[in-house]
């Protein structure tokens, strides 16, 4: 669907991209500088890459060897930007139908109706941009970029800009949006909580080069991705549905390739499918089975990886079924003998795990 | 209060002044547009042209306009020869030599008004599909209205007070090319004093002010609707 | 394109440049003020007032400036007070200006030169003769031509060329015709580039383009008589200025003023 090679090179700082990815969400995570924004604005057409190729839905946008780069205005490619960048002269849908002629974009696009509706604007609809909040700003430019009937569509950390209330309000939409849309996504981010609650696919890059690409869970589990590793809130994402509710003791259980978990309950059906972030620093290891903790979630597995460190923690990677990340101290690394090939238990409290969706 | 002679200068100098800045507008917008949105090989050249007016001696520009557009001209000649059109000694060659004088005003005001439009914007504006000439004619020039707004009326004013150009262009003709300061400067020439004098000099204040009120309030209008868009 | 230069330089006189130049100058040679003087001289005569002072200056070191420009913006400026020590005039309506608010010294005043005014065509042109009294100068300017003179309002060239034509009876008949151009010069300089196909000039005005030719001339008792008058003003007079005064109009000058085509009047 969407293949991205190039090469641009910016005095110091030389970026060196490569990456391919199907429908859904696309995540680009790095920190900072990585180069994220470069590489969705040689997506649209806005800087033109030294050489390479870009290719969506099996047409050439970009191609160096063949001379071919075709403008932003025929890549139909919405792009919902960092910025609102709204239209200040124009109302609210005025700019929401701006880019609904487009020639180069899908037949079959969402309809103005729905859009307004998923992303709660209809009552903005004859304010001008200057009257609105940031987070009411920012859902009129993905309405906008949406209602444009791209045949992908790009997201620079949109939320990156407003505060923690206004994010948390247009979480739910964005994932609505994610899920509707039929459309392949890209989204830009250096926010973890944003990657793993929308993300299909993970590209992970430092210093203007593809680290890793994959499915987010199994990218989350690596240990050699510094970018994601390092962070103090490393972590695992896992992929699960839900299996039961215990309404006595406001639990949920979710199982999971890895087995079962128990969490604070959350709301949803049962066979509902979510996405659940366990971070490392949560998982205890123990290499007898306890008793009489109070960790509800005791699963067993086996060591895979242990990552090479001087500092006062190592991170371990354990096959539960799936691959899990854990954080511990060297010393207990050590005085526990834990290194790959052993056998332990993971123990991890169920207050600890997220639902990768807002608290 | 004013004789049938002065009336024709007024009005005379104000469809002079009509079509100059008419003519010069769609000139100065576009090339407002290539100065401030575009980057070519002897940009620099261009623009230091295009100021010329400003700086040079209105003699000089009134004598340029003479040999390029006279009956003898190298665009003149052409003009009459395949049009039977001719700027020599008419009211139509004043215009020209009011429009050349006022050009860089309208232009240096409309670019600096299309270089304070947020460049994002329209960027924003091609990615939702729209060409260069869309994004110009939907974004940037009703973003730059305030700016092509105050430029005109400059060019305007400027165009109502044009002299040496003029009258080295086309001279001193009653009726078709005496406009309102060059009525003043010959009645001024003449010793003793003159009432003509002081009723040309008020209208054309008058004309001036009305003019500027005009245009800063219009300006202010379109601001407060495009609020937020120009620092 | 000397016409164009020239005429180029006496517009910018025009507008008092070098009037202003001249000032600076005066202000800046402050300390040798006895050994400099500063003209003011219609456009038409400044060059051979020019040329006549470079001897003067030859012989006595005296730095002289002559700063030309129309008389009518010269008078203007004198009433203002500007520094000039010597006033030539194109025609005497600006003299006694000058004379009613007593700025001149009417004693030393003298009917300095004489010019006369020709009828001059394209070189390249048809017209070869043409009697201005015949009456067909309109034909001559054929469907929309145009007849270039000075501005009669208040160029004098152009006064002396409207008495010229009223007297010989064909002002009517092209009084809607005209190019009534700034000054003389510009009126040439439309005849010169073919945008005239007739003007109206100084006798001594048609030596500065060789694109243009003498088709008639006007006899002298058609019009006032073209007269160039120069005096002293009052408020700047100096010893060096009444001595090239004096120069200028003796006989050592004559030789000079006839070169350049004028009717050299003082007597001895």
């Amino acid at each position: 669907m969407i293949e991205v090679s190039i090469k641009k090179s910016y005095g110091s700082f030389t970026l060196d991209a490569r990456f391919e990815s199907g429908a859904g969400v696309t995540a680009l995570y790095g920190v900072s500088g990585a180069g994220k924004t470069s590489i969705v604005d040689a997506i649209a057409g806005l800087n033109r890459p030294d050489a390479g190729r870009i290719v969506v839905g099996g047409t050439a946008l970009y191609d160096s060897s063949r001379a071919i780069f075709q403008p932003p205005e025929h890549r139909g490619i919405g792009y919902v930007f960092q910025e609102d960048r709204l239209f200040p002269h124009l109302t609210v849908r005025r700019n929401l139908q701006y880019g609904s002629q487009r020639t180069s974009g899908h037949n079959n696009g969402p309809d103005f109706e729905t859009v307004i509706g998923l992303l709660g604007v209809e009552h903005l609809l004859d304010r001008l941009p200057h009257r609105l909040s940031g987070g009411e700003k920012q859902r009129v430019a993905i309405g906008r970029a949406v209602l444009s009937r791209p045949r992908l569509l790009l997201m620079d950390e949109p939320l990156a800009n407003l505060d923690s209330t206004r994010r948390y309000e247009i979480l739910p939409f964005l994932e609505k949006m994610c899920r509707d849309l039929e459309v392949p996504i890209i989204y830009v981010s250096h926010a973890i909580d944003e990657i793993t609650r929308f993300a299909d696919t993970l590209v992970v890059l430092d210093r203007g080069k593809t680290l890793a690409v994959g499915a987010v869970s199994e990218i989350t589990a690596r240990l050699d991705l510094g970018p994601l590793v390092d962070r103090r809130d490393a972590g695992t994402v896992l992929d699960g549905q839900i299996a039961a509710h215990d309404t006595m003791y406001k639990l949920t259980t979710v199982s999971f390739q890895g087995g079962r978990l128990v969490i604070p309950a959350i709301d949803g059906t049962v066979g509902d499918r979510l996405r659940l972030r366990i971070q490392a620093r949560d998982i205890a290891i123990a290499t007898t089975l306890p008793d009489n903790i109070s960790t509800l979630n005791c699963l067993g597995g086996t060591i895979t990886q242990v990552s090479a460190s001087r500092q006062a923690h190592q991170d371990i990677q354990i096959d539960v079924g799936v691959p899990i990340l854990a954080r511990v101290t060297r010393r207990s690394v050590v005085e526990l003998g834990l290194e790959p090939g052993r056998e332990i238990t993971a123990l991890i409290k169920s207050v600890a795990v997220e639902r990768a969706a807002a608290p | 209060m004013l004789t049938p002679l002065e009336i024709e200068i007024i009005t005379l100098s104000l469809r002079v002044a009509f079509w100059a800045v008419l003519f010069g507008l769609p000139l100065a917008i576009a090339a407002a547009w290539l100065l401030a949105r575009t980057h070519f090989p002897g940009k620099a050249l261009v623009d230091g042209a295009l100021h010329l007016p400003l700086v040079v001696p209105p003699v000089i520009v009134g004598f340029t306009l003479l040999v390029l557009f006279g009956r003898q001209g190298a665009i003149g000649s052409i003009l009459y020869d395949w049009f039977g059109f001719s700027f020599a000694f008419d009211w139509k060659g004043a215009a020209l030599a009011s429009g050349v004088m006022a050009f860089p005003l309208m232009v240096r005001a409309i670019r600096l008004s299309i270089e304070a439009i947020d460049q994002r914007i329209e960027t924003a504006a091609r990615t939702l599909g729209a060409s260069h000439l869309r994004v110009f004619a939907t974004i940037t020039l009703p973003l730059a209205l305030p700016g092509v707004l105050s430029g005109t009326v400059l060019a305007f004013a400027r165009s109502l007070g044009e002299f040496g150009a003029t009258i080295t262009f086309v001279s001193n003709i009653p009726g078709e090319t005496r406009t309102m300061p060059l009525a003043v400067f010959s009645l001024m020439q003449m010793p003793g004093p003159n009432d003509a004098i002081l009723r040309l000099v008020l209208v054309s204040i008058a004309i001036a002010l009305a003019a500027l009120i005009l245009s800063e309030a219009l300006s202010r209008r379109i601001s407060a609707r495009i609020r937020g868009s120009v620092p | 394109m000397y016409v164009g230069i020239l005429r180029l330089m006496l517009m910018a006189h025009r507008f008092g440049w070098a009037a202003m130049l001249g000032t600076l100058l005066c202000l800046t040679v402050s300390h040798a003020r006895a050994n400099s003087v500063l003209v003011f001289a219609a456009a038409s005569a400044a060059p051979a007032i020019r040329a006549a002072s470079a001897s003067f200056t030859e012989r006595t070191g005296t730095t002289v400036t002559v700063s030309g420009a129309a008389t009518s913006t010269l008078a203007q400026q004198i009433v203002r007070g500007a520094p000039a020590q010597i006033f030539v005039s194109a025609h005497p309506r600006w003299i006694n200006h000058l004379a009613e608010r007593n700025l001149i010294d009417q004693v030393r005043q003298t009917t300095l030169l004489s010019n006369s005014m020709v009828l001059i065509a394209h070189r390249d042109s048809s017209l070869n003769t043409l009697n201005p009294a015949s009456r067909s100068i309109a034909a001559a300017l054929g469907k929309d031509g145009r007849l270039a003179i000075g501005d009669p309002d208040h160029v004098p060239a152009g006064v002396y060329a409207k008495q010229a034509l009223m007297t010989l009876g064909v002002w009517n008949s092209i009084a809607e015709r005209l190019a009534p151009a700034g000054d003389v010069v510009t009126a040439l300089t439309f005849v010169a580039r073919g945008e005239a196909p007739l003007g109206i000039v100084y006798r001594t005005d048609v030596g500065l383009s060789d694109a243009v030719h003498i088709i008639g001339s006007f006899p002298p008792n058609s019009h006032e008589v073209v007269r160039y008058d120069i005096a002293p003003v009052r408020a700047n007079t100096s010893d060096t200025a009444t001595a090239l005064l004096r120069y200028l109009t003796s006989e050592a000058a004559r030789p000079v003023f006839e070169r350049f085509g004028f009717i050299f009047l003082p007597k001895t």
